[in-house]
């Protein structure tokens, strides 16, 4: 359906994007994620023909469209800044579309009218843009870019302006929205959340560079490289170098003995192991369990249906864990934490 | 820092001290109002007066006299030549602010050439143009054949659209710049091509920015003095001209008065005429 092919993007002696080849297959939803400035908008920008590619193809359907301009790609983009036209009214804004891809003014006004129910604002036509909140101003600009049914709908941080509450209902609001008119959907955010909550395939980008490309579940549960397990989602970080015990491979960290999941891994080598704090596990008193360490409880935050827990360990790191969400542990408590070996994610 | 106030630092803060609490915002507006109120509106409501010829059986001689052919052609000259020295200018402005606005290079450069004419007297730029178009000038030395543009209308225009074209470049810039770089984006991605993006968004969104130069332009054109006298013949003496001869050449206080009068009532007029066919207030707001 798209297929980004080795797309290289330099800004004079800069370099945004590097050697940069994805694939989206029809119907999919894929994310783009990574921080600010690791590329992904300059890709989303080449995609819809608004920034030129130093090196590298795109292509649409099969179809080559490196060097055709963006007004010829039939592609539907919602902006950050939603990009409404201040001008013109909602329903201009949505007609403009439909009117620049030849659609006969009956059709135009049949869509336009089909767009605003489609995200729920079928009285809101008349008004003009400034007059709208944030969120029904993301929801006009959602319906202007499928009004003229493109062939892949790309996405520009659509909810990073929105509260948090918003936000929440817009991702499910949205996913609806893409499942109903089945389009292949690009979405670019910097937002793990909003990436791993909507997304079929994760494009996780750093320094303009392809770090892992995945579903959702192997981006969190198998990271490729500690870039991607620090970036997306929290942990615990421990450092050392291999060993094997009895066949089973460890790692020493400050005295502390740490068993891994996996024995094939060679002695000799400098590891970096993240657990995740839904894999660890908290009591007041030791257990005798492998892989538990004493700690001192620093912080625990309300999340809501959980409680997050921090704490330092003897050797000075911070550990994350979840417990329920009224723990029978106070600040400065001395705890005991621990995680199975096969929960350890080895990079 | 020292704590230690010399001579004029104290006595500003004496003075500042005194003032206190007894000086508010609308205080120092009322310098600005009464300054105006004192240097322009007094002087222009004692036109009024001064026009008629009161005690005697014609009061009015002096408006009569302004219907008089001659002063008639002096006005229609003036809002003719204002309009379209407008039209030129914003035509000029329009596309070197689309320039300076979308274009990444030598902005700067450009934008300190469009400045710096502003520094130079009005009367040297107009004798310069009259130069450049003098038959024996360097415009004839460089095209070989020799032009009778000076003292012509076309001459005037040319010196006028100079003359003005910063005070239009300015306004129509600002607008252009305002505009979001991801609204021409939108446009492009929903399947508009640059003229059309130019046409449905870029322009619409700069009217604002063309309607505030246009009234400045016209404004400044159509009360122009210098430009008609140095470039202009006989035959292209503006309204201003002829003000000023019946003032300091005739000694004819009430008749330029009642000229004066008439003139302004007319631009008056012109620019209420212009405000309902564009809504100043709506567009100007939104500068």
């Amino acid at each position: 359906m798209l297929e980004v092919d080795t797309f290289t993007k330099y800004y004079g002696e800069l370099c945004a994007v590097e050697d940069l080849s994805f694939r989206i297959e029809e119907g999919e939803f894929v994310t783009l994620l990574g921080p600010s400035g690791c590329g992904k908008s300059t890709t989303l920008h080449a995609i819809a023909g608004l920034v030129e590619p130093t090196d590298g193809r795109i292509r649409l359907r099969g179809t080559d469209v490196t060097d055709l301009p963006p007004e010829k790609r039939n592609i539907g983009m919602a902006f950050q800044s939603t990009a409404l036209f201040p001008h013109m009214t909602v329903r201009e804004n949505i007609a403009y579309g439909l009117k620049m891809h030849g659609y006969s003014a009956a059709d135009v006004e049949e869509r336009v009218e089909e767009s605003l129910e489609l995200v729920d604002m079928p009285d809101h036509g008349d008004h003009k843009p400034g007059e709208l909140s944030g969120g029904q101003q993301q929801r006009v600009s959602l319906a202007r870019s499928l009004a003229y049914e493109p062939d892949i709908l790309l996405l520009d941080e659509p909810l990073t302006g929105l509260d948090r509450v918003l936000r929440e209902e817009m991702r499910g609001w949205l996913n609806r929205i893409q499942r109903e008119v089945n389009v292949t959907t690009l979405y670019v955010t910097h937002d793990q959340e909003d990436a791993l909550s909507m997304s079929d395939k994760v494009v996780v980008l750093n320094d303009g560079q392809a770090q892992q490309i995945d579903s959702p579940e192997r981006i969190y549960e198998s990271p490729a490289n500690p870039f991607v397990a620090e970036f997306v989602g929290k942990s615990t970080q421990f450092n050392g170098t291999v060993t094997h015990e009895n066949g089973q491979a460890v790692v020493y960290n400050d005295e502390k003995r740490i068993a891994l999941p996996d024995s094939s891994i060679d002695d000799d080598q400098s590891v970096s192991l993240y657990v995740r704090p839904e894999d660890i596990e908290v009591s007041p008193k030791p257990t005798g369990a492998e892989n538990e360490f004493r700690g001192i409880v620093t912080d625990i935050a309300n999340l809501g249906n959980r409680a997050e827990l921090s704490a330092t360990l003897e050797d000075g790191s911070t550990a994350l864990a979840h417990t329920t969400r009224f723990p029978d542990i106070d600040v400065d408590d001395d705890i005991f934490l621990r995680f199975p070996a096969e929960r350890v994610i080895v990079l | 820092m020292s704590v230690q106030r010399g001579g004029l630092g104290r006595v500003t803060h004496i003075i500042g001290e005194g003032l206190e609490g007894r000086i508010a915002n609308r205080h120092l507006a009322l310098f600005g109002l009464g300054f105006v109120g004192l240097f322009f509106v007094l002087p222009i409501l004692l036109l009024i007066p001064e026009s008629l010829s009161l005690g005697s059986t014609t009061p009015f001689e002096s408006y009569r006299r302004v219907m008089n052919g001659i002063y008639v052609d002096a006005f229609v000259r003036s809002f003719l030549y204002g309009f379209v020295t407008t039209g030129v200018t914003l035509a000029l402005a329009y596309m070197l602010s689309y320039f300076l606005a979308f274009s990444t290079e030598r902005v700067r450069t450009a934008m300190i050439l469009i400045i710096v004419p502003l520094w130079i007297a009005y009367i040297v730029r107009y004798f310069g143009i009259l130069l450049f178009l003098s038959p024996a000038g360097p415009l004839a030395d460089l095209t070989g054949f020799e032009t009778d543009l000076l003292f012509t209308t076309p001459a005037v225009v040319i010196g006028l659209a100079n003359v003005y074209l910063p005070f239009a470049v300015l306004p129509i810039y600002n607008s252009l710049n305002a505009i979001d770089e991801e609204l021409v984006n939108a446009s492009r991605v929903l399947g508009a091509g640059k003229w059309r993006t130019i046409t449905k968004v870029i322009f619409p969104l700069s009217l604002p920015g063309l309607v505030a130069a246009g009234l400045i332009v016209f404004i400044l054109a159509a009360g122009s003095f210098l430009g008609p006298a140095v470039l202009g013949g006989p035959k292209q003496t503006m309204i201003a001209n002829v003000i000023a001869q019946a003032f300091l050449d005739n000694f004819n206080i009430q008749f330029a008065s009642a000229l004066a009068i008439v003139y302004t009532v007319l631009l008056v007029g012109l620019l209420l005429v212009f405000n309902t066919l564009f809504d100043l207030q709506e567009v100007l707001g939104n500068i």
